[in-house]
């Protein structure tokens, strides 16, 4: 306690880092870790489930199922902890401290996107190794793990606007981009899943730029609403 | 510029249409300052600006000549505990200090004995092990006060620090700011309950519908208020005990029964706390809740406020 009050605040990379270890910590000892490894585990139970009866699962098929679950966990687990701070006024206590505020939302993002990523490209790998006829392409789980950052992102974005029912509405926009995704029109290349579905490479080869940059830029564009509604919220 | 630690010019804030703080003009210097006013008041709003959680509507309002919104490096001098209960309840009281004295800007190194120190302070070494979930209301404002001081900021703002706390340990936790004071922090404590505020200063500021209506000398407003009775709600395993022991007594203006307690009408609030703390050890009394509803503090600032009222 003898720091002089001219001592420099913390670098935003050590407030990332203690945010993150926070979040994380937070996360392990709640009920969300374990109801997000259960619905993870539901795609590799339905493909064990359709092996066993003699029926291998097409990859594309999982794909689809999977980014179901790309419109869930981000929600349940950034969405809802983006949120419930700004909700339960809990934030009063970082935004008084001696830091940027979008080291909040980055440190939550650097603790919950790789937990997302973990179970969704880890259900993958094993849906398809247990299920399908074929091993995954590594094509098709770095497409995952974009459409998890992709899916963090956006869901962290949303949940500044309306931290309330920032889990809900994450969900709804994210299950709507699944929809537009399976659209046969040129209104589907706005959709994640279906950009993710590209990169995937599923049906043949396909280039990544333009599915990465769109990518980058929707999600890029809920980021950026997240950092400028977040340095304007008032608690 | 007019010199002090916090600088209020003008100052207003709304939350749409309603009017949190209204031209606001006030400089605060050091020292244990009280900010009183009943609830609604804008108490709250005027310490969340000087801890750069509200931006001004209109005016300005400055820490260490800073606009604590928008500079992170003054928001380092401060600390905060707010009036809320809301914490990070999965973690424990060390973890959640410590995460707060890094933000804080506390070296890493040095970051877990600063905590440590904090929570020593506000008497909850026992306890720095366990999760905050399970914490009584007591337990939780000490841990909000440790997160406050655990960087050692020179101004420390305390939103109603002794809500919901029994009188055991709100007698504890006013020693315990009061000590702080005595370091030389300046500190802000906010109260809708006077005597609460007179055990830990006499610099005074009376605040009511957003505005400052008075500072300095209390004992004006004292007087006004010891002519209404002031109210105590206790919330208990045996009102009948604490009914007891309190009726004899001559200050006892009324004693009603509520569910799950007993509410208490005083004209010398400070004698009915004294005993109201003997009774509760006297019978073994378990004490879940204590509060001070602030009708008769809102009835006093009516009456200085009103047509025929004096300022």
């Amino acid at each position: 306690m003898s720091e002089s009050p001219s001592s420099a605040v913390s670098s935003p990379l050590a407030t990332i880092w203690t945010l993150a270890v926070v979040t994380f910590k937070r996360l392990r000892r709640g009920k969300a870790m374990w109801i997000g490894v259960g619905l993870a585990a539901l795609p590799i139970a339905y493909a064990i489930a359709r092996r066993a009866r003699g029926a291998a699962v097409a990859p594309d098929e999982l794909f689809a199922a999977a980014m179901v679950l790309l419109a869930l966990l981000p929600a349940m687990f950034v969405a809802s902890s983006v949120g419930e701070d700004i909700e339960d006024r809990t934030s009063t206590y970082l935004w008084s401290r001696a830091i940027p505020r979008w080291a909040v939302l980055a440190g939550k993002l650097c603790a919950l996107a790789p937990v997302v990523i973990v179970l969704l490209a880890g259900s993958w790998y094993a849906t398809i190794q247990l299920g399908a006829p074929a091993s995954p392409s590594l094509s098709s789980v770095l497409a995952m793990v974009a459409g998890c950052i992709a899916a963090s992102l956006i869901a962290a974005g949303i949940a500044t606007v309306v931290p309330k029912h920032g889990m809900v509405l994450s969900i709804g926009y994210l299950l709507v981009d699944n929809f537009i995704g399976a659209m046969p029109f040129s209104l589907a290349e706005l959709s994640i899943t279906h950009q993710a579905t590209l990169l995937a490479m599923l049906d043949g080869p396909h280039p990544i730029a333009t599915p990465l940059f769109v990518m980058a830029l929707v999600s890029g564009l809920w980021a950026a609403i997240g950092v400028v509604r977040i340095g304007r919220l008032e608690v | 510029m007019t010199s002090g630690i916090v600088v209020a010019d003008h100052c207003s804030k709304w939350y749409g249409h309603v009017l949190g703080v209204s031209e606001v003009t006030w400089t605060l210097g050091r020292g244990i300052v009280g900010l009183l006013g009943p609830n609604g008041a804008g108490k709250s709003t005027l310490i969340k600006m000087m801890a750069g959680l509200l931006r001004p509507s209109r005016g300005s309002l400055t820490v260490y000549g800073a606009r604590p919104f928008d500079d992170v490096a003054v928001r380092r001098r401060i600390g905060y505990a707010p009036e809320h209960d809301a914490t990070w309840d999965e973690l424990t009281a060390l973890e959640l200090v410590t995460a707060m004295a890094r933000l804080a800007g506390v070296p890493a190194a040095k970051a877990g004995r600063a905590a440590e120190d904090a929570i020593a302070q506000m008497g909850m070494t026992a306890a720095m092990h366990r999760r905050v979930r399970g914490f009584s209301k007591g337990m939780r404002q000490r841990t909000k006060l440790a997160t406050a001081i655990a960087h050692d900021p020179d101004f420390v703002l305390l939103d109603e620090p002794l809500t919901g706390v029994d009188p055991i340990a709100r007698a504890d936790i006013v020693e315990r700011i009061k000590q702080l004071g005595a370091a030389g922090k300046t500190i802000v404590v906010s109260s809708h309950v006077l005597y609460e505020i007179e055990a830990l200063t006499s610099d005074i500021v009376v605040i009511y519908r957003g505005q400052v209506l008075a500072e300095g000398n209390v004992y004006e407003i004292r007087r006004l208020i010891d002519r209404h009775p002031h109210r105590i709600r206790v919330e208990c395993d045996q009102p009948r005990a604490i009914a007891a022991a309190l009726a004899p007594e001559d200050h006892i203006a009324r004693l009603s029964f509520e569910r799950g307690g007993i509410v208490i009408e005083t004209r010398d609030p400070d004698r009915c706390y004294d005993q109201l703390a003997s009774a509760v050890l006297a019978a073994n009394v378990t004490v879940s809740a204590l509060s001070s509803p602030d009708n008769n503090l809102g009835a006093v600032f009516e009456y200085l406020t009103g047509d025929g009222g004096r300022r």
